[in-house]
């Protein structure tokens, strides 16, 4: 247990500076709002309309397809890395990985959700 | 012993899945043949009472049977489970193993007989009669099933086959009610039967007994092999006597039981259920179902937990003397026909509850004599109900009266049933009671006596609904109120004559009887280790 | 390394016929879009991988570095998933809500395939991180399944629920994992049990351990008081995988649970009787599970006798019977857990069955409310009485195979001296009782209130229900295959 105890001073410290700053402030700085102050700041100009808009969901379609296949990668690199090491083996595994993800992105594809109209 | 076979297949199965065979019959049948279907159904129960017929006459009598596999005729033993045992779980056996003795012969005639009567009274059943007909035999088989089942499993198993061909019976064909009545009647003997399944359990984890073919132990559901003691094996749930957990298995069997019967408090079903049950299904209410309870306890807890049996001897006795008197006091305050003679159940099962208790060959006797006495009283009572609700669609006591001059052959036959259920000599229902009663007096004396309250009760109130019924002036309403007609009589005269014969020559009944409650009562005292304490 | 995986392939034969299903599945639905063709091969599909995993019948080895495990046990549940799952496709040919043209099915199939595949990976988990991945691999396919008719807003409802309720148990129970991990160095639950056998672990974070993850599994089985998403997920959710939910998933986890339990917090040392276990010191999980199992079982029945919608009323009967299933586990002996296995397979007969007639009936009325069920005895007979002996099975009366099911659960309470937790188990079966009778006494006391004509069902439904109607009658007269197989498969690779 023993061992723990400066982790545990460090996040005491972390915790009780944070809390300490965030209190000083409030009480000790000079508060004079006006409505320019209060308003939600945006590049300088006043806002002209809710910031609360709804995106497209192509957007979140394109993001999340190109995490999933972005990931892809991530895998490629050790594996080639260790091309020589890991021989037919390694590369018949891969192209089984590739082609499942291949029949995805055919999936997709078909399905048109790559279609920006 | 005995051996009948009809194409290689024993008396005992016959008797017991003929109905079954009957029922692929009626449900092959096409859907509007009702009348087809009506007498599809009495020929078969009609054969099963062939065979009971053919039971009678060559049963062994004084053959004591109960706990000796050589005593149980007509035994039939075929292997129906059989799993291998495994490094860590005993082989497994179940036998389907049926056989009768004198408990049991008696309650297999009445159920034949009942069930055949409960058809020819269902003849006026117009809702749905191939459904109608199917599940009362379905039920016929499950009733027989029980009475001839040896070992525990295959009880069980006809013990609940029984429940849902009931439910529907009541739910469906019964009157304004009878979803409530069904429900509770359901409910109530499925809470019985649970905890009657977890007493089999421990039974069968405690009872050992040696394979012959393979000289292996093996547990067993034989209910004859868990009445000896030496088949428990040590250190098992339920070995020793007088133990904890044997009296909380007692009382867990007893419950089951006693919900069937019914002994107070586990009746209020009763009431429900037979008031809201066309008539043809409170006749096999009263007649079998009711006995079954009793037999549970003659044949199953008595002789396996003989020390519980004894130890609860006191309150057993004093649950029939409530029964008795309660159930009278009851039955005298109702106002409708069919919970009056539902209460008098009440009270007569009270008297086979007490006989039972005596725990001496006359109270078994008598016991076991008021079951099948009862069993053919209670059936004239509701059939006698059920021809006058079927013509004047009332059966408020009130609503009657000088019926006497209107219907005299209905009230001959009526007061034959109603004096043979107060127990006037010469009528079967007295020679049962005074058994029951004798016996009793002998071991319990001021419960006896106090019971003895109940007959006075049971003579007022039966002679009260007579004179309700028949004598005073006849309402303008019930003027041309007709007899009673042939077929009603075809299912009267026989009860009545078995009635009245019993009565006066009891002995082809006690001669079946009597070595088996002899045998019964003189086991369970030897068996018990307790030196008859309690009295 | 390399000889090993190779040679360890041949362990996941059947998973690989499945991961290949799912791709076909996916492919056949983009260029043919044809729903019959896609459904054939995935039945095909999953007929191949039954095929396979029959050959495994009587193996029992570690695969893949402990990450799996192949014995009689994986291989038993994995069989009832997969005949589940072939029930469940069969349900969805003939259901009008998932052949809803606005509905893509091709995807429904592949995810039935997916969802399959997570589950058998499940029954055969022997390393932490094998089981939290094909939970989750189980879990999110049954999310978008659950809203799969997401035009309707109870599915979406039931969908939403399901993934918050499933996050916060998976957490709980990653959260649990890491504990454990920390407190023993291995996530193969053998080495787990070999630490806490030989070194022994801090109690109280052991039991915080423990009771976070059995929240992960009690999530998966439904078990109170993770019970929640089970009653909105079950009624919102198509019927076809609500019958998959309460039966697969629930065996999936069950399968886990029990190997979870057995492998890790079982001392593998023990030399009493065979077929008896002891606990390891620190860690008595068994009084954990007889609370959870009496109270999974008692509200799962007290609260179904209130339900009106059918669906509803079946997933709080699911409840309670996994809660009746728990009873097993409390035994701490090959013959509890033997009971769980025959159950099992019963409750998979008459599950299925008891929810292939709701999607029946509200195939052609559109109405899953217990009202509608009034008067079918009359309008559609045959449904009814396999209806009323399914329900009966499910009560657990003789001569159905619910009965055999009780009867070997309370047989295993008993022999190991458990009586009043055995009475408790019996009273809730008449409470259960109950509202059961509801459904059959709506078919046949009641009279109908609107259309009086006979319903028609095509011959391939009869067949099914057939199908599913012989085994739940006649294991209740014969079950020593049954339970000769079930008792043969309680063997589990590496443990006594």
């Amino acid at each position: 247990m023993a061992s723990y105890i400066p982790i545990f001073l460090m996040l005491a410290a972390a915790a009780g500076l944070g809390i300490i700053l965030l209190t000083l402030h409030q009480v000790l700085g000079p508060k004079h709002p006006t409505e320019e102050k209060l308003s939600t700041y945006e590049s300088g100009m006043s806002p002209i309309r809710t910031a609360r808009e709804r995106f497209s969901v192509k957007y979140y379609m394109v993001a999340v397809l190109f995490i999933l296949f972005d990931i892809e990668v991530v895998f490629l690199y050790p594996w080639a890395v260790n091309f020589r090491a890991l021989g037919v083996f390694g590369y018949v595994e891969m192209m089984i990985f590739i082609v499942i993800l291949l029949v995805g992105y055919y999936y997709i594809l078909r399905k048109g959700a790559l279609k920006w109209d | 012993m005995m051996e009948f076979k009809i194409l290689g297949i024993g008396i005992l199965t016959w008797i017991t899945f003929l109905p079954v065979l009957g029922m692929i019959v009626v449900l092959a049948l096409p859907k509007d043949s009702k009348s087809v279907t009506r007498w599809t159904s009495l020929a078969f129960t009609a054969l099963q009472l062939v065979l009971a017929g053919v039971i009678f006459m060559n049963f062994g009598r004084g053959i004591p049977g109960v706990n000796s596999l050589d005593g149980m005729q007509f035994k039939e033993l075929a292997t129906w489970i059989d799993i291998k045992s495994v490094s860590w779980f005993g082989r497994i056996h179940i036998d389907y193993f049926v056989g009768i003795d004198g408990i049991s012969t008696p309650m297999v005639l009445l159920t034949a007989l009942i069930s055949f009567i409960a058809v020819l009274s269902s003849w006026n059943i117009e809702k749905s009669v191939k459904g109608y007909f199917a599940l009362l035999l379905l039920l016929d088989t499950g009733m027989m099933g029980v009475f001839v089942s040896l070992d525990f499993f295959l009880f069980y198993v006809f013990w609940e086959v029984m429940l849902l061909p009931m439910y529907f019976l009541i739910g469906v064909w019964g009157g304004p009610r009878r979803e409530y009545a069904a429900i509770k009647f359901f409910i109530y003997t499925l809470l019985g039967s649970v905890l009657m399944l977890l007493v089999i359990l421990a039974l069968y984890f405690s009872v050992a007994i040696v394979d012959p073919a393979t000289g292996e132990k093996m547990h067993t559901f034989n209910m004859l092999a868990m009445m000896n003691p030496a088949n428990f094996e040590p250190g098992s749930i339920l070995a020793g006597l007088n133990t904890y957990w044997r009296y909380v298995a007692y009382v867990g069997l007893f419950i089951g039981f006693a919900i069937k019967v019914p002994i107070f408090p586990f009746h209020t079903w009763l009431p429900d259920a037979h008031v809201e049950a066309p008539t043809a299904i409170s006749v096999i209410l009263a007649g079998v179902l009711l006995k079954m309870g009793t037999y549970g306890l003659m044949r199953i807890a008595f002789p396996i937990f003989p020390d519980a049996a004894i130890y609860f001897l006191y309150p057993l006795a004093f649950v029939g003397f409530i029964n008795i008197v309660y159930g009278a006091l009851c039955a005298m305050a109702q106002k409708d026909f069919k919970k009056l003679i539902a209460y008098s159940s009440v009270s007569h099962m009270g008297v086979v509850i007490l006989g039972m208790a005596a725990m001496n060959t006359q109270g078994m006797v008598g016991a076991m004599f008021q079951m099948f006495n009862h069993g053919t009283i209670t059936a004239m009572l509701f059939l006698i109900v059920g021809v006058i609700y079927d013509r004047a669609h009332t059966r408020g006591l009130d609503d009657f009266g000088g019926l006497m001059n209107q219907m005299p052959k209905y009230s001959a036959i009526m007061v034959v049933a109603f004096f043979a259920a107060l127990g006037l000599p010469g009528l079967s229902g007295f020679v049962s009671e005074a058994f029951s009663f004798l016996g009793a007096f002998q071991t319990f004396r001021w419960v006896t006596i106090a019971s003895t309250l109940g007959i006075v009760l049971t003579a007022a109130y039966m002679l009260w609904t007579l004179q309700r019924v028949f004598l005073g002036t006849l309402p303008e309403k019930w003027k041309d109120l007709p007899d009673i007609n042939g077929r009603e009589m075809v299912a009267l005269i026989p009860l009545g004559i078995i009635v009245l014969v019993l009565g006066v020559y009891p002995s082809p009944m006690l001669d079946i009887m009597n070595s088996s409650a002899n045998a019964l009562v003189d086991f369970v005292k030897s068996g018990s280790g307790l030196a008859l304490l309690g009295r | 390394m390399i000889e090993q995986i190779l040679s360890n392939m041949w362990y996941i034969r059947p998973e690989i016929a499945l991961t290949i299903t799912c791709l076909a599945a996916i492919l056949a639905d983009v260029f043919f879009k044809r729903k019959a063709l896609v459904a054939g091969v995935v039945l095909g599909g999953l007929l191949a991988s039954g095929v396979l995993l029959m050959e495994q019948y009587g193996v029992s080895a570690p695969a893949f570095s402990h990450m799996l495990a192949v014995d009689p046990f994986s291989v038993y549940f994995r069989g009832v998933i997969l005949v589940t799952a072939m029930f469940v496709v069969l349900f969805s040919l003939s259901s009008v809500e998932i052949n809803n043209p606005r509905l893509r099915v091709g995807e429904y199939y592949a995810l039935i395939v997916a969802m399959t595949l997570g589950m058998t990976l499940m029954a055969g988990s022997s390393n932490m991180l094998m089981m939290y991945l094909s939970l989750e691999l189980t879990s999110l396919s049954s999310y978008i399944l659950a809203g799969f008719t997401k035009n309707a807003p109870a599915s979406a409802e039931a969908s939403l629920k399901y993934v918050i309720f499933g996050a916060l148990s998976s957490g709980l129970m990653l959260y649990g994992i890491s504990i454990l991990y920390g407190l023993t160095g291995s996530l193969d639950i053998y080495a787990i049990n070999h630490v806490l056998m030989t070194m022994g672990a801090n109690r109280l974070a052991l039991l915080i351990a423990g009771v976070l993850i059995m929240a992960g599994f009690g999530y998966k089985i439904s078990a109170v008081p993770f019970h929640f998403w089970t009653p909105d997920v079950y009624e919102g959710a198509p019927v076809t995988i609500t019958a998959f939910l309460s039966v697969a998933s629930k065996a999936a986890g069950f399968s886990m649970l029990m190997r979870f339990m057995k492998v890790t917090f079982i001392d593998s040392t023990f030399a009493g009787p065979v077929g008896t276990w002891a606990l390891i010191p620190g860690f008595e999980f068994t009084n954990i599970l007889i609370v959870l199992s009496v109270l999974t079982m008692t509200l799962g029945n007290l609260v179904a006798v209130w339900q009106k919608n059918v669906k509803r009323l079946l997933a709080y009967s699911s409840i309670a019977h996994a809660g009746y299933m728990l009873m097993g586990l409390v035994v701490l002996g090959n013959d509890g857990f033997a009971a769980v296995l025959i159950y099992f397979v019963i409750y998979m007969f008459m599950n299925l069955g008891a929810f292939f007639v709701v999607m029946l009936v509200s195939n052609k009325t559109g109405s899953e409310h217990i009202d509608t069920y009034k008067g079918l005895g009359s309008r559609a007979p045959l449904l009814s009485v396999a209806m009323a002996i399914f329900l009966v099975s499910l009560t657990g009366l003789p001569p159905t195979a619910g009965f055999i099911g009780k009867l070997y659960l309370f047989a295993a309470l008993i022999n190991a001296k458990m009586i009043w937790l055995a009475i408790v188990g019996a009273l809730n079966s008449v409470v259960s009782l109950y509202y059961y009778v509801l459904i059959f006494r709506n078919m046949f006391l009641r009279e109908g209130t609107g259309s009086t004509e006979p319903l028609k069902f095509a011959l391939s439904d009869n067949i099914i229900l057939f199908l599913l109607l012989i085994p739940t009658l006649v294991l209740g007269l014969y079950f020593t295959p049954l339970v000769q197989f079930a008792q043969y498969s309680v063997a589990m690779f590496g443990v006594r």
